[in-house]
Formats: C-alpha cells, sequence, structure tokens
C-alpha cells in the first residue's frame, strides 16, 4: 500500500471517530470504545509500523527544526506524523468528552471543543480546559 | 453631636453571577494565545498589530461581563437564575462568542471586521451589528432588578448606569456602523490617544462610544458617594460629557 493510498484510507476512520464523539451523549460507552481505543490503536499500529519500517533510511533527527523538516522529505515519515496527530488528538478528543460527561459540562459547550480539537489539536485543548475551568474551576484531570 | 453623612454601605448579597462568571473567566483566559500571536505576528492592519483589536475587544468584553457579575452580587441570590434569565444569559454569552469569533477570524486573515461588507463579511458584519446590540442589551435588562431597590443609592446609580450604557451605546455604535469608518475626517499625522489609539485629530467615534459603554462604571461611582443628587448629578454631567464628545466627532474634531 503506498503511502498515499494509506492517508486516503486513514482521514475517513479519524472522522468517523469523531463523528462517534459528536454523537457520543446516545451511546457514551460506545463512543468511548471507539474514540479512546479501537481508532487510536489502529492508528497506532499504523504509525509503529511505518516508523519501524522507514525510520533508519529516513534523514534528520530530533535536535534542531531544520533536522524535524529533513524528517518530513520523507512521504512515509510524514504519513507517520499524520497519523500520530489523528491518533492522539482522537484520543485527546475522547477524554474531553469524558471528562465532559463526568463533570455535568453541557454538550452544546463541548462541541465547538470538540471540533476545534478535531482541526487544530492543542487549540481544541486549550478550548476545552478554559470551558471547564470557566465552569467547574478544575484544570487537573 | 453624630455624623450626618452615613458611610455608604456596601452590603452583598450574594455570589457573582454563575454564568457571568464563568464567561468572564472564558474570555480572560482566551486572552492569553491571542497575546502570544500579539508577539509573535508582524501583520499590521491600519497601522496597528492585527491582534490588537480581538485583544482590546476582549478586555472591553471581559470587563464588561465581569462588572454585571459583580453588580448582581448586590441583589438578592437567584434574582437571574430562573430558567428565562439563564437563557436570556445564555443567548447573550453566544453573541459574546460571536463577536469574538468574527474579529479573531478577521485577524488572523490579516483583513478587517467592522465596516467590511465585501462579500460574504457583510453578512457577517451585520450579524456582529445583531449581536453587539443583543449583549448591550443585557444591561438595560439587568437594569429594572436594581431599580426596584432604587431606594438604595448605589442600587439606583447602578439602574442609572446600565440604562445608560445601552441607550448611548446604541445611539453612539448605531451612528458609528451607519457609516463607513471610524474616522470623520482624514488623518494627516496620525496624532493619537496613547493606550487607546483613538484620533487626536479628527473625528473618531470610537471615544464617545468608550464613555457612553462606561456610563455602568462612571454613574455607579457616584452611588458609592451615598448621595442620590450625586447620582443623578453625575448622570446628567457624563450624559452631556458623552453627546458632547459625539457632537464633537461628528463635526470631525477631537474633543480634547
Amino acid at each position: 500500500m503506498t503511502p498515499d493510498q494509506l492517508f486516503q484510507l486513514s482521514s475517513p476512520i479519524a472522522l468517523l471517530g469523531w463523528i462517534a464523539l459528536a454523537a457520543s451523549p446516545l451511546a457514551p460507552r460506545a463512543a468511548q470504545i471507539v474514540s479512546a481505543a479501537a481508532i487510536p490503536l489502529l492508528l497506532s499500529v499504523a504509525y509503529s509500523g511505518l516508523v519501524l519500517a522507514f525510520w533508519a533510511g529516513t534523514p534528520g533527527g530530533f535536535s534542531s527544526l531544520p533536522e524535524v523538516q529533513a524528517l518530513f522529505t520523507n512521504p512515509q515519515i510524514a504519513l507517520a506524523g499524520w497519523l500520530h496527530y489523528l491518533a492522539f488528538d482522537l484520543f485527546v478528543g475522547a477524554w474531553e468528552a469524558r471528562t465532559a460527561r463526568a463533570e455535568g459540562i453541557s454538550h452544546w459547550l463541548l462541541l465547538p471543543c470538540l471540533a476545534l480539537t478535531f482541526l487544530f489539536g492543542p487549540a481544541g485543548f486549550l478550548a476545552f480546559a478554559i470551558l471547564r475551568f470557566s465552569l467547574v474551576g478544575k484544570i487537573l484531570p | 453631636m453624630t455624623a450626618v453623612f452615613a458611610a455608604p454601605r456596601l452590603t452583598l448579597a450574594s455570589a457573582p453571577n454563575r454564568q457571568l462568571f464563568a464567561v468572564t473567566l472564558a474570555i480572560m483566559l482566551s486572552a492569553l494565545p491571542i497575546i502570544v500571536a500579539l508577539a509573535l505576528d508582524d501583520r499590521v492592519f491600519q497601522d496597528d498589530n492585527v491582534w490588537l483589536k480581538p485583544l482590546k475587544f476582549q478586555v472591553a468584553l471581559c470587563i464588561y461581563t465581569g462588572t454585571l457579575a459583580a453588580f448582581a452580587m448586590l441583589l438578592p441570590e437567584d434574582s437571574f437564575a430562573s430558567r428565562r434569565w439563564r437563557v436570556w444569559i445564555g443567548v447573550v454569552i453566544a453573541a459574546i462568542g460571536y463577536e469574538l469569533i468574527w474579529i479573531g477570524t478577521a485577524a488572523a486573515l490579516g483583513t478587517g471586521s467592522h465596516f467590511h461588507v465585501e462579500g460574504i463579511w457583510g453578512l457577517l458584519y451585520g450579524l456582529a451589528g445583531a449581536s453587539a446590540v443583543t449583549l448591550t442589551a443585557l444591561a438595560a435588562t439587568m437594569a429594572p432588578a436594581f431599580w426596584r431597590l432604587r431606594s438604595n443609592p448605589l442600587h439606583l446609580s447602578i439602574a442609572v448606569g446600565l440604562a445608560l450604557t445601552f441607550a448611548l451605546t446604541v445611539l453612539v455604535a448605531g451612528t458609528m456602523s451607519s457609516r463607513t469608518g471610524h474616522y470623520i475626517g482624514t488623518p494627516i499625522t496620525g496624532a493619537r490617544f496613547p493606550v487607546f489609539g483613538w484620533s487626536a485629530e479628527v473625528g473618531d467615534l470610537r471615544l464617545p462610544h468608550f464613555l457612553a459603554t462606561h456610563a455602568m462604571h462612571a454613574v455607579p461611582l457616584a452611588g458609592l458617594t451615598g448621595s442620590r443628587s450625586a447620582v443623578w448629578v453625575t448622570a446628567a454631567g457624563f450624559t452631556a460629557l458623552t453627546l458632547w464628545c459625539f457632537a464633537c466627532a461628528l463635526q470631525g474634531l477631537p474633543p480634547f
């Protein structure tokens, strides 16, 4: 399977997880199974395989910004980086949904945070942290 | 002989309004990433960093909601806790959210928000006008609850201040929005008031807008003296000052 094909496949899979979270009040337990476990783990398996197979042959490293940029010149490693985003963003989104439910934060207020986490990961995490601190006064998990 | 001037009694009857307190905190914290963007972004729109305007609106709106949350402490608990009030305050919070997202998005794109009417921006600007009136109306709708307790000069001053904030802001900001920009005249030297950035050279409707909106702070200060006449004199004087600055701006002149 080419990196392009895997990329084409990964986005709808992640999207499925986000839809499950958006609809999570209907079936909270199922949404968590899908979005906090099944899909992130599936993406993590693909990520790990890509890194095992292609890390050694890729230029660059972690010690400077140009080195990190060089890593992503390899399509397989760039794809792995993308799967990393998809997996971890979804996992964080699932935590947000779980936390909102446990702490009585309205699902309507959670939805924009989920959208933001889906599109711009950490910005959505920050938005949820602000929402949660403003409503419940909590910042720690 | 006993003192004739009784010290004003600032009796807090309840906790801050929950919804308004939460939104104040949320606006304050959401300024953090905007401050980072302000520090990192070199883009300029109309002589200011693109992120200055979103930050100014965050400051202004959290002062507004914070003040209203604090004023509610002077009324009995649950004065604004009925279902109708909670829905209405929710609508206002949505309007505030829209306003901030609209201004923030325009900043991120390096383009204008107010007075920007090309294409989709015209629709967004129209919605922002409706949101602005909605969020300012919260002040007016809270005023009667204080007016009922007007035998206390502080409650009187808050009722009058809130009503003036709504009336004067709708007048000044409504006039401003019917024009194509906040300046009346064309600045040449670019002389401006420090911090606030209003033109010190030509008419700038943002100055009377600022005064109009802060009636809810100016008049209650007089209420703290405990004198009912001080409240009415301050309300009249502040209204006159606002209208005078408004008139100056309309003639294309800075007031000072």
